[in-house]
């Protein structure tokens, strides 16, 4: 079964004064274990998209199941303990708490998940070592670089063991370096612990690591393509 | 909870300066309402002190129709067994002090003034008010003394003193004429202001047979352990005494509503400066709360989308409106309980006091420490708090997590 599977997913903003259609029929199907990327030029309806299928926004009409779940009658307070235990996510900024230290956020969604308080700091620890913040630990974000940030966003999204991980332009606001540092992680991650990784982006050097590549133009799956992602790019 | 505690009181140092502002604007409302009313119940509360030990008693006891009909003809019968049965009535009862107590004509032979009369028994007076302390001059008598004593403004009237002798005229129990000689053992300064003018204190045996109210007494008062036992006591007193259907209990504040009623009156005034004061204080509160809530929304935002529940972050910004609340109610209290132990007592010098002595008071503002008027402050200051946070509450509730991410 597939773990993320959308049906005629569409959204309109504004139905009522200047309707815009951001997404129009989307029909994808995620198994367990890919990295995916979602492309497009800015304003194709990557954020709404990524919005739907993580259950923060509802859809005009169409369907988002998760591993044959439907999110759409969920309520709000069910909807949250759903993306809680099964989705993971990075946004392109102000992922953390400010005032707490890099371990403290990657716990705190273990705390809300209610996991065993003794495993909490040293599956905390462990992450941040994945993701090579060892020795950055007890930083607090405005300590850190945008780079380190996110690999601290990451590892919190890992921390609640989600069935699929989403992250809309994680890299955007990186430099190159810290950009595909980042995509090495996440890349290794999907590797080595086979976690399913969904991601958006505009940039180039992102969309020749992924090893799928939906593109949307104006709302619409404008290709889907699988490939070896060490051939590159050969559409 | 404890990694919510930590988050809440982290986000308060956030902006480090706002929150000290706010947290002593509140401090600042609290020292202000508490001095004005500490400053403005101090004197009621030394009037009633002095009422209760030297006029009433905590509780009292009198025959039934006393209260309608202050006269001698309803002094009540007083005897051991009585006296056995009050005291056993309840064990906090610790003093018990009899009184007999009329209004007389005191003259010097040439002129006439006059005076409220007590039988009293000196002892048992001393230990219940200190009366020997506000001796000025001579001795107090013994029991069964053909003697008075006199309040100074008394003494001063009639340009009588110590070794001279008093006459006292007018009526006994049911209508017996009653004049007597008393020689003058002593005078004292009565620390109530009225009763300086017009007291003249006789042995409690001599006044009973000079009023043909042998073993009879208009009042006995009574002293419990502490002031806030008065009313279970007298509970037990009034069971105690319910076959004696001739005998009433009374307790202090149904004794002197007129006093209470005027000290509530006088709070008043302060009262509506600590409204004013809250008020403002609240709107700063408000502010304060206003922007950690707004500055944060994106934060927000990106919680609720990783799956905190509603309710849970609501808690957090409940405990950091709950802190401030808590910082400023603790150091205003802590700081305006300093501020009284200082001042207190104000003692007021130069022309103000000699205004103050002119019209017969002492120059000297007592402050009150009743706990009630540092509590209260706190409860204004939670309830103020509670509407403060209705805000990010309403905007917690009704947050759309898109729109959050793209503010
Ligand atoms: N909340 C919204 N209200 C109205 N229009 C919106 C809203 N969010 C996105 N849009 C519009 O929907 C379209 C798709 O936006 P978005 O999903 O953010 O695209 P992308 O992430 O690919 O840049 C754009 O035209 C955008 O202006
Ligand atoms: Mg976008």
């Amino acid at each position: 079964m597939a773990i993320l599977k959308t049906t005629d997913l569409s959204k309109v903003y504004n139905p009522d004064t200047v309707p815009v259609h951001a997404l129009r029929d989307v029909s994808v199907s995620i198994e367990k274990g890919e990295f995916t990327s979602v492309v497009g030029p800015s304003g194709s309806g990557k954020t709404t998209l990524l919005n739907l299928v993580g259950g923060l926004d509802k859809p005009t009409s169409g369907e988002v199941e998760v591993e044959g779940i439907r999110i759409a009658g969920m309520k709000d307070r069910e909807l949250t303990n759903f993306r809680l235990h099964n989705i993971g996510f990075v946004f392109q900024h102000y992922n953390l708490i400010p005032v707490f230290s890099a371990r403290e956020n990657v716990s705190f969604i273990m705390l809300l998940q209610n996991q065993d308080k003794e495993k909490m700091q040293e599956r905390a620890d462990e992450l941040l070592r994945a993701v090579g913040l060892g020795n950055r630990k007890d930083a607090r974000p405005p300590q850190m670089s945008g780079g380190e940030q996110q690999r601290v966003a990451v590892a919190r999204a890992l921390a609640s063991k989600p069935k699929f991980i989403l992250a809309d332009e994680p890299t955007a606001s990186l430099d190159t370096e810290a950009a595909m540092n980042l995509l090495d992680i996440m890349q290794r991650m999907n590797q080595e612990q086979n976690v399913t990784f969904v991601f958006s982006t505009h940039d180039q050097r992102v969309i020749d690591r992924a090893r799928r590549v939906i593109t949307l133009v104006d709302g619409a799956v404008d290709s889907d393509e699988h490939r070896d992602p060490d051939e590159g790019a050969t559409a | 909870m404890l990694t919510y505690i930590t988050l809440a009181w982290r986000n308060l140092w956030r902006n480090k300066r706002r929150t000290m502002i706010t947290v002593s604007a509140i401090a600042f409302a609290v020292i202000v309402s508490v001095l004005l009313q500490s400053l403005n119940r101090g004197s009621y509360e030394m009037m009633i002190d002095r009422m209760v030990s030297f006029n009433t008693g905590y509780l009292q006891i009198q025959d039934f129709r006393y209260d309608d009909e202050a006269s001698l003809d309803n002094a009540f019968f007083y005897d051991e067994e009585l006296r056995e049965r009050v005291l056993h009535a309840d064990d906090r009862i610790r003093k018990i002090l009899p009184r007999l107590q009329t209004f007389m004509l005191a003259a010097n032979g040439a002129s006439a003034r006059g005076a409220m009369v007590f039988g009293i028994d000196p002892e048992k007076e001393d230990r219940f008010n200190d009366l020997k302390g506000y001796k000025t001059e001579g001795r107090f008598f013994e029991l069964d003394e053909q003697a008075a004593v006199l309040s100074q403004g008394m003494a001063d009237r009639l340009q009588l003193t110590v070794g001279d002798t008093l006459v006292l005229l007018g009526q006994g129990r049911f209508g017996m004429s009653a004049s007597g000689l008393f020689k003058i053992t002593g005078l004292m300064d009565h620390p109530i202001r009225e009763m300086n003018n017009q007291a003249v204190y006789l042995p409690l045996n001599t006044a009973q047979e000079f009023l043909s109210a042998e073993d009879h007494l208009t009042a006995l008062m009574i002293a419990p352990e502490r002031e806030r036992q008065t009313e279970s006591v007298a509970a037990a007193l009034r069971q105690a005494l319910r076959h004696d259907d001739e005998l009433v209990v009374f307790t202090w504040p149904e004794l002197m509503p007129e006093l209470l009623d005027l000290m509530e009156f006088d709070l008043a005034g302060p009262r509506l400066m600590t409204v004013i004061l809250y008020v403002v204080i609240g709107f700063g509160f408000f502010g304060t709360i206003l922007t950690m809530t707004m500055e944060r929304i994106r934060e927000f935002g990106v919680l609720l989308s990783v799956g905190m529940r509603r309710v849970r972050l609501a808690a957090v910004v409940f405990l950091e409106t709950l802190f401030i609340c808590l910082m400023g109610v603790i150091t205003g209290v802590i700081l305006s309980l300093g501020l009284i132990a200082l001042i207190d007592p104000i003692r007021l010098s130069g022309r103000a006091a000699q205004a103050v002595i002119d019209m017969g008071f002492e120059p000297v503002l007592p402050l009150s420490y009743a706990p009630d008027q540092f509590y209260t402050q706190g409860i204004y200051v939670f309830l103020i708090a509670m509407l403060v946070f209705l805000f990010p509450l309403w905007k917690l509730f009704r947050l759309n997590i898109i729109e959050a991410a793209r503010s």
